[in-house]
């Protein structure tokens, strides 16, 4: 097989390997993830968390890993459908800063007589990071996926036109 | 490609045992050599002395003029091929055969042009996103030669690669080693129990036995001249027949029939006055129309030839005839022996 150059080369390899990149980037960002509600659930702040949202938000933590990890395995072989299962993912931890993190920032409870913060600033800070590298990466992932899954629906459909001509000739 | 050396090679394992003794093999550039021998004569672990998968106790182990000895087996600069494939079955056809290269860290897009290289070669770029067990066992073995094809070794080692497959595709994938080797001119070092294989795949052929080599030279020598009783009945099928003759009066006298020796045998045998040696005479070297009385108790037809075993008085014989027979067990078929082998009884070398 005779390759004009390095970018066709690049195109050619696309169709015997696996988007591990995306792939990757998806998984790390269920890592991020999982700092972010560790960093929450660990938090001592007595019954402060006892609410309805808390359930929810274990519920969403939960679908966001098994959705994250599909998509992990959809976009390791260039299905496009898993980028934007990604993308939604992103957008979600985006919004859920403005949910938890934030109403949780200015409470406070009393423990002991003793009015405290629930969430410090520093605290806040650390989610917000974990949420947003969390987001970057789907969204990362899902845009590497889309651009190498264009370019390898080109190439295919490319290699077919060439087969057909070289058959009709 | 390159030249091996294999010098005075000695294996003797941990329990005292010797499997290997003085092995000496000079093998050329581009050269295939076959190692042949029945199972337990040492072909194997010679082969994997020259992987470095065993140990070397004595003599040199020259790979273009480097002595490798003591050299571990990753940087010997060789690929083996193993019976078994080998292949990992996690991974697809393309990550089996570029896997090697990934480990050298070499270039993803050079990696890429040599897996398909190796692949349209193999006749394999369809099936290069399938995983091993999609694939039948013709292709897992072209799987495990394009792992090795892939990269470019100075010696390509090969441990019996056609054992598992069926007789049929054992035919077809000979031919595609033949053929590759023919394409890449590369240095193989083939082992085989399979005389076929042995003769039709190799340049020379080195049989041994017991740890010993018996005979090296090209498939023909082997054939038509063996060094001993050993590789006369070793290679050739079906086998030799041999027969006690005294060598008597200018001709050679056994208990059930008597040849008349031609100038040549007698000048040869000239030595041998009233002694006893072994005569062989290959299958395909008897013919209808003699004095040496057959009594047929199987008559095989094989196409082209047929295959008559039978009594030669006390002594079992097998003829194979170049014509179609219809003998029946009972019937009998005078034949004589157009060229005969003689060896010396004692040392069981030819004469």
């Amino acid at each position: 097989m005779n390759f004009e150059n390095d970018a066709v080369i690049k195109k050619d390899r696309l169709r015997f390997t696996k988007n591990k990149l995306s792939a990757n980037l998806s998984l790390l960002a269920i890592v991020f993830n999982a700092f972010y509600f560790v960093s929450i659930y660990k938090s001592d702040v007595g019954n402060y968390y006892y609410k309805l949202i808390i359930g929810i938000s274990v519920v969403y933590n939960l679908l966001f890993m098994l959705a994250a990890f599909l998509s992990s395995e959809g976009v390791k072989s260039y299905k496009m459908n898993y980028s934007y299962v990604l993308l939604a993912l992103g957008a979600g931890q985006i919004i859920r800063i403005f949910i938890l993190p934030r109403a949780a920032r200015g409470a406070t409870v009393t423990l002991s007589d003793v009015e405290q913060n629930v969430m410090e600033s520093g605290q806040f800070t650390r989610v917000c990071i974990y949420l947003i590298i969390s987001a970057v990466l789907c969204c990362a992932a899902a845009v590497i996926n889309i651009s190498k899954s264009t370019t390898l629906t080109k190439y295919q459909a490319e290699l077919e036109k060439k087969q057909k001509g070289a058959s009709h000739e | 490609m390159s030249e091996l050396k294999l010098q005075h090679l000695d294996k003797i394992y941990d329990n005292k045992v010797q499997a290997v003794y003085d092995f000496n093999l000079d093998v050329k550039d581009g050269e295939l050599i076959v190692l042949v021998g029945p199972s337990g004569c040492g072909k194997s672990t010679t082969l994997r002395m020259v992987a470095g998968l065993e140990d070397i106790s004595a003599g040199h182990l020259i790979i273009d003029g480097r002595d490798v000895t003591q050299m571990p087996p990753k940087d010997r600069d060789i690929a083996m091929v193993f019976q078994d494939y080998a292949l990992y079955a996690h991974m697809t056809i393309y990550e089996n055969m570029a896997f090697s290269l990934m480990l050298r860290k070499e270039d993803k897009n050079v990696i890429h042009q040599k897996v398909m290289a190796a692949a349209e070669i193999l006749d394999l770029t369809d099936q290069l996103n399938k995983k091993p067990n999609q694939l039948s066992g013709g292709q897992r073995q072209r799987v495990a030669m394009g792992r090795a094809i892939v990269r470019t070794p100075k010696v390509f080692l090969f441990d019996e690669p056609l054992s598992n497959l069926d007789a049929k595709l054992r035919g077809a994938t000979r031919r595609e080693i033949l053929l590759l080797h023919k394409r890449l001119k590369a240095t193989m070092l083939y082992v085989t129990h399979d005389q076929t294989e042995a003769l039709t795949l190799a340049d020379r052929i080195v049989c041994m036995s017991m740890g010993h080599v018996q005979q090296i030279g090209t498939p023909l020598e082997l054939y038509d001249t063996p060094a001993n009783i050993f590789v006369a009945s070793f290679i050739g099928l079906p086998p030799i027949n041999l027969f006690d003759v005294e060598i008597k009066d200018g001709r050679a006298v056994c208990s059930d029939f008597v040849l008349d020796l031609n100038d040549r045998e007698k000048e040869l045998l000239a030595g041998y006055k009233d002694k006893t040696v072994v005569l062989g005479v290959r299958p395909e070297d008897i013919v209808q129309g003699g004095n040496i009385p057959v009594k047929v108790f199987t008559n095989e037809n094989l196409g082209q030839t047929t295959l008559v075993s039978g009594n030669l008085g006390t002594h079992k014989i097998t003829c194979k005839f170049r014509e179609w027979c219809s003998y029946k067990t009972g019937d009998t078929v005078n034949v004589s022996f157009k060229k005969k082998h003689f060896f010396d009884k004692e040392t069981t070398n030819a004469i």
